[in-house]
């Protein structure tokens, strides 16, 4: 069973981030990153689901649970779904999803994203995760629900 | 004796595309490029047009896919050299040129590379606007993943000093000593797909392209894209300046008789707006000015796309000649001398970036290709098709042709060509079919159970210094063994080595183990390999896990060892949560009936029939009138052949009527469709009224076209009978001889009528302007002194000899251009003998012009075929908005639907001519007979699953489903004295693709996606923030 977590307090504040990434473009984006030596922040872990419409809101909701400072859900543009249209429903049930978040929980907007990398935008997913990283730094941890 | 194996020559789209459907029709493929990589031209295109769709994206996963077929054998760097033998049995001689790198050795570390002492050249493959080592690899995403050194830059090769790369290699795969080596192939067929180059050196000097700031469209992908010279900034290659006036030259010496190509390039005008219109999303500040001829965008949703480029994006568009380009010295800024065709006047325009639209021709090397293979060139120096009708198939029996190497053409047309092809050579190779096919062994395999406690084995990769330079390896394997359930932990050189994989074989063995992870690099190559040794162990290859810590570490943080590391950890830690909830899940094997059926007898269906059935398999013609041919019994001559419709027609019909694997309905219609691939059980209700129930392995749709009839448009009435669509006067000129021409002395044709409006019909119907050009001619010479004057708005002649075909036409009518702002005004002046005046705005003269005429002939579009939405529904299939059948996708999946075992060709996709119809139709009939070839095909583990307790029956997966997976069953269920009917949700495993948008949409958690459920991703969320 989930033991409670004893946050580390740490002088520099490391956030904990969760990014999901779809198998086709974004993941394939990260490693573009990984192969062209693009660095970026190391906070963040990667979770691979085939579809960005596979993310469920409750994967969402139980990593902010668990102490995630910020989680980015990544997929191929609108449009180069490998699964036609799976990204749509992801867009679809983030605006749902970002509405619970602001408004019912009282978390700040910033810290659950989506974003679209192809997989030949290497830098750019270097540069999401750099960006999202800063961000996230700024707003400091976030405090268990 | 035939050979069941081929030789494709070019792993662009087009030879990927034909290998992978060729080995699923049977054939061991050897799959040869001359360059380093597959991949092609498409590899080097930032996106494609008109979805914007990323061109690697699409693509990467086919390479990877013939990467791992065990029935391609991967030949780049090769290049054909002799042929023997005879259609059947050819023996082919290729030369395997040196790489001075084992390929077999390479792992692809690049550590070579990065030792290689800084000599560096221009790179190829980002078209000499980037740059490579000696020792290389052409692009990151190449296959296979492996180095080659460039011999005559390599300085241990050129002055015996250095080889430093082969003291940094820790696989050993420096292999100075490698000379050129000839092997020998045994072959049944050959196809050709060589593609194209853009030379634009060869271009005459006023196009400018010695000027830095000038440069082709293809260099121009490459600046655009993300993974090229410039990292995706849009910069111009002299000051590396972001440029904010950027002219778009069409027809850069092509459609020019003097100095460059006569032929219409065809793709240029559509990749011209998707650059533009990425330009524009890149960066707001930027201007695009596109210099154009004509607009030529014929093709599915094209000519919108151009218009949104101008509307949405502000792209402008003017009609001009160019008459030369030079360069500002002080500002290196281009001055673009041009005539604007729509004013008459003469202009300077002063831009930062010139993109020219330079003429795509046959690659180098066609011609020695040709007189090895003893095939013949067209003028161009394209391959030569052996008939109209069939532009696959090569001047000699049993070589093939596919893609641009025949003629110009867009990707999607290029991978209808390829499993057309493919069709073509299944049936011709029939008798040979699965002899070299590799069979995989089946492993019995552990039966593992899911109450049985976890034993996890782990390896970790070095990936020689690439991951064991930045992560600490050997205390990340301390690490693994005290995770709980981690029964072997190792760390190695390289996973990916055979002995590695013997390795995995043996820790299995000997520590019984029921999990295994790799952490090494990506799933996305590796994956399968380390599936298939689990295989090999009798272990079920869903119980493998795979952790990507060279990209996601080591890569990424190179200065950060503990962070590198710590992150190994957590994934590692991530990966093993997952792990213990895996379970063993099973492919289930679908049979298939062996049969096809073929809705619509037109060209394009009895073309898939006659293919599909001399593959052997039994197919089922319906055609809802009661004769074949569809809309060719109407037609009187083909362009630009100039032969009778009616020979062709007959002649197809006669083969269709006489093979005794077809079976026609004729007068009948579809009564129901019911189940999936494989395994549909269609009703057909013929004359008599009698229902047919068939079982079908496969579908094909090929319904067809009709001519929009312009109801009371341009005095389109029931009592004017000289105004006339151009169908009405094919079949005038077929039927009627030319006695009704006595009276008529001046005929005009109004293109474009209803066709690409702002409302309504607002595409371009790709055949309209060849068909009136055809009818201008067989007039003329029905009677030479008729006068005809053609109004049009930009003419569509960009196919294979057509723009010849027109610029002859030209002669026999005058070509008057009128636009959308200015609709042609018709009066009727007199009633018997009929006249018309005609009053409009000529954009080229600049004034109005005004005139009478006898006759008028409206060209509007072709529109689908009447009762498609009934059909779409039984099949479950969508229509785009146009009403035609919507493909699963449009550049690389044309001829299939989504749903799998159901397949489109010809005008029921979109209008096209009798070429493509055909070339579709040969497509769509590989595509089908690739199923019922395998008899059986197995479906993915990969797969939703539905918990019937928890589903409510809502609807809801249903309705998000891409692949109509899921349906909701009613069955009746009696609770004590009521009886209710329930709705559940039952997922088909044999359409389903394991995406899991119906998991995540699911109200109440009933929907598992079988590897990626919520108890496996929750624990991974678990076990990285809570350290389990």
């Amino acid at each position: 069973m989930p033991k409670a977590k004893t946050k580390v307090i740490r002088k520099d504040f490391t956030p904990e981030i969760l990014v999901f990434c779809c198998n086709w473009c974004s993941y394939a984006g990260a490693d573009l990153a990984g192969v062209s030596r693009f660095q970026y922040p190391p906070n963040m872990r990667i979770i691979r689901v085939m579809c960005s419409g596979r993310v469920d809101p409750a994967f969402v909701i139980k990593a902010l649970k668990e102490g995630a400072d910020g989680i980015l859900i990544t997929g191929c543009h609108i449009g180069d779904c490998h699964y036609i249209s799976g990204n749509e429903y992801a867009q679809e049930r983030f605006g749902r999803l970002h509405e619970i978040i602001i408004k019912q929980l009282g978390i700040n907007e910033k810290r659950v994203r989506l974003e679209w990398v192809s997989a030949s935008e290497g830098k750019r997913f270097a540069d999401l995760i750099t960006e999202f990283t800063n961000q996230i730094k700024e707003l400091g941890p976030l405090k268990v629900l | 004796m035939m050979e069941g194996s081929v030789l494709v020559i070019g792993a662009g789209i087009g030879g990927i595309q034909s290998a992978l459907d060729l080995t699923e029709l049977g054939f061991k493929v050897y799959l040869v490029d001359r360059t380093p990589s597959i991949g092609g031209r498409m590899a080097q295109l930032d996106k494609t047009f008109p979805t914007n769709d990323c061109s690697l994206c699409i693509l990467a996963p086919k390479m990877v896919e013939v990467f791992r077929n065990p029935n391609i054998e991967l030949m780049t760097y090769h290049e054909v050299q002799k042929l023997a033998g005879k259609p059947g049995d050819f023996t082919v001689t290729v030369l395997k040129k040196p790489r001075y790198v084992d390929e077999i050795k390479c792992k692809g570390c690049g550590d070579c590379a990065a030792k290689c002492p800084k000599i560096e050249v221009p790179n190829l493959f980002d078209m000499n606007l980037g740059k490579r080592k000696s020792v290389y690899i052409p692009f990151p995403q190449a296959v296979p993943p492996v180095y080659l050194i460039d011999p005559e830059l390599c300085l241990k090769l050129t002055k015996g000093v250095c080889g430093v790369c082969a003291k940094v290699c820790q696989a050993e795969a420096i292999d100075f000593d490698q000379k050129p080596q000839e092997i020998e192939l045994k072959v049944g067929a050959i196809v050709v797909a060589t593609g194209f180059d853009m030379p634009a050196k060869n271009l005459s000097s006023r196009w400018g392209y010695h000027y830095e700031n000038v440069v082709s469209a293809l260099e121009y992908e490459r600046i655009l894209c993300a993974s090229g010279p410039f990292g995706g900034h849009v910069l111009r290659p002299s000051d590396q300046k972001e440029p904010e006036k950027i002219a778009f030259i069409q027809c850069a010496g092509s459609r020019d008789l003097h100095e460059g190509v006569p032929y219409c390039s065809s793709v240029c005008c559509m990749y011209t707006a998707k650059e533009a219109i990425i330009t524009k999303e890149h960066s707001d500040n930027s201007q695009c000015f596109v210099f154009r001829h004509d607009i030529r965008a014929f093709g599915k949703n094209f000519y919108e796309f151009t218009q949104r480029a101008q509307k949405e994006y502000g792209v402008k568009y003017f009609q001009t000649k160019i008459s030369k380009i030079v360069e500002d010295p002080e500002t290196n800024d281009l001055i673009i001398h041009y005539e604007d065709l729509k004013t008459g006047t003469f202009h300077d325009f002063q831009a930062n970036l010139v993109v020219l639209a330079t003429p795509l021709v046959p690659s180098t090397g066609s011609k020695d290709l040709a007189k090895i293979l003893e095939i013949e060139l067209d003028e161009y120096h394209f391959f030569k098709e052996k008939d109209y009708f069939n532009k696959s198939k090569s001047t000699k029996d049993g070589i093939y042709l596919c893609g641009f190497c025949q003629g110009p053409m867009d990707i999607p047309e290029t991978v209808a060509d390829a499993s057309g092809v493919a069709g073509q050579v299944a049936a011709f190779l029939n008798s040979v079919k699965f002899d070299h096919i590799k069979e995989k062994l089946e492993v019995p395999e552990l039966d593992i159970k899911a109450t049985d406690e976890p034993r996890i084995g782990v390896l970790i990769c070095h990936c020689g210094i690439n991951i064991g330079k930045y992560v600490h390896v050997p205390l990340l394997a301390e690490y693994v063994r005290t995770l709980p359930n981690v029964v072997q932990c190792e760390d190695n050189l390289y996973s990916c080595s055979s002995d590695s994989q013997t390795r995995i074989k043996e820790l299995i063995k000997d520590h019984k183990l029921n999990r295994f992870i790799v952490a090494s690099c990506t799933p996305r190559t590796h994956e399968a390999l380390f599936q298939e040794t689990c295989q090999e162990a009798g272990l079920n290859k869903y119980l493998f896990e795979m952790v990507n810590i060279r990209d996601q570490c080591s890569c990424v943080h190179m200065d950060d060892a503990e962070a590198a590391t710590q992150k190994a950890k957590d994934l590692i830690r991530m990966s093993v949560a997952k792990s213990r909830l895996l379970k063993p899940l099973k492919e289930e094997l679908l049979k298939i009936t062996p049969t096809s059926l073929i809705i619509g007898g037109g060209i394009g269906g009895m073309s898939a029939a006659l293919n599909i059935a001399e593959q052997g398999f039994k197919t089922f013609l319906v055609e809802k009138e009661s004769f074949l041919g569809g809309n060719l019994n109407y037609l009187n001559v083909l362009y630009p052949i100039e032969e009778n419709a009616s020979d062709f027609l007959n002649e197809t019909i006669e083969k269709v009527n006489h093979n005794k694997n077809i079976q026609i309905f004729l007068n009948a219609k579809i009564g129901d469709i019911k189940g999936y691939v494989g395994n549909y059980i269609v009703s057909i209700v013929d004359s008599k009224n009698e229902t047919h129930e068939l079982s079908i392995g496969t579908i094909i749709v090929a319904t067809g076209g009709k001519e929009y009839k312009p109801k009371d448009m341009f005095q389109y009435k029931k009592e004017n009978k000289n105004v006339i669509t151009q169908l009405e006067l094919e079949q005038k000129l077929k039927e009627k001889g030319k006695s009704w021409l006595d009276d008529i002395n001046r005929i005009t044709t109004i293109l474009c009528v209803n066709a690409r409006q702002v409302e309504g019909i607002t595409y371009c119907s790709n055949i309209c302007c060849g068909n009136s050009i055809k009818n201008i001619g067989l007039l003329k010479k029905l009677k030479p002194e008729l006068e005809i004057a053609v109004l049009y708005r930009d003419l569509q002649m960009a196919k294979k000899k057509y723009e010849e075909y027109y610029r002859e036409r030209r002669k026999d009518a005058i070509f008057l251009r009128y636009d959308l702002d200015n609709i042609p005004i018709i009066s009727k002046v007199n009633k018997d003998p009929e006249k018309y005046n005609i009053k409009f705005y000529d954009t080229n003269l600049q004034d109005f012009i005004e005139f009478n005429t006898d006759l008028i002939v409206l060209s509007t579009p072709m529109i689908p075929a009447d009762n498609l939405e009934e059909l779409a529904k039984m099949l479950k299939v969508p229509l785009d908005r146009n009403g035609f059948f919507l493909e699963a996708h449009v550049k690389l999946r044309p001829l299939d639907f989504a749903t799998d075992g159901i397949f489109l060709c010809g005008c029921a996709q979109w209008p096209k001519n009798i070429q493509d119809t055909i070339s579709q139709a040969n497509g769509a009939a590989g595509r089908a007979s690739r199923f019922l070839s395998a008899k059986e095909i197995k479906t993915s583990g990969i797969v939703a699953e539905v918990d019937p307790v928890n589903c409510i029956g809502c609807g809801k997966c249903e309705s998000v489903c891409p692949y109509n997976a899921i349906d909701i069953l009613e069955s009746a269920k009696d609770y004590e004295e009521v009886s209710l009917i329930v709705r559940k949700s039952f997922v088909n495993s044999a359409l389903c693709k394991g995406c899991g948008t119906c998991a995540a949409t699911c109200p109440n958690g009933a929907i598992s996606i079988m590897q990626y459920d919520f108890d496996q991703i929750t624990a991974m969320i678990e076990s990285y923030l809570l350290e389990l």
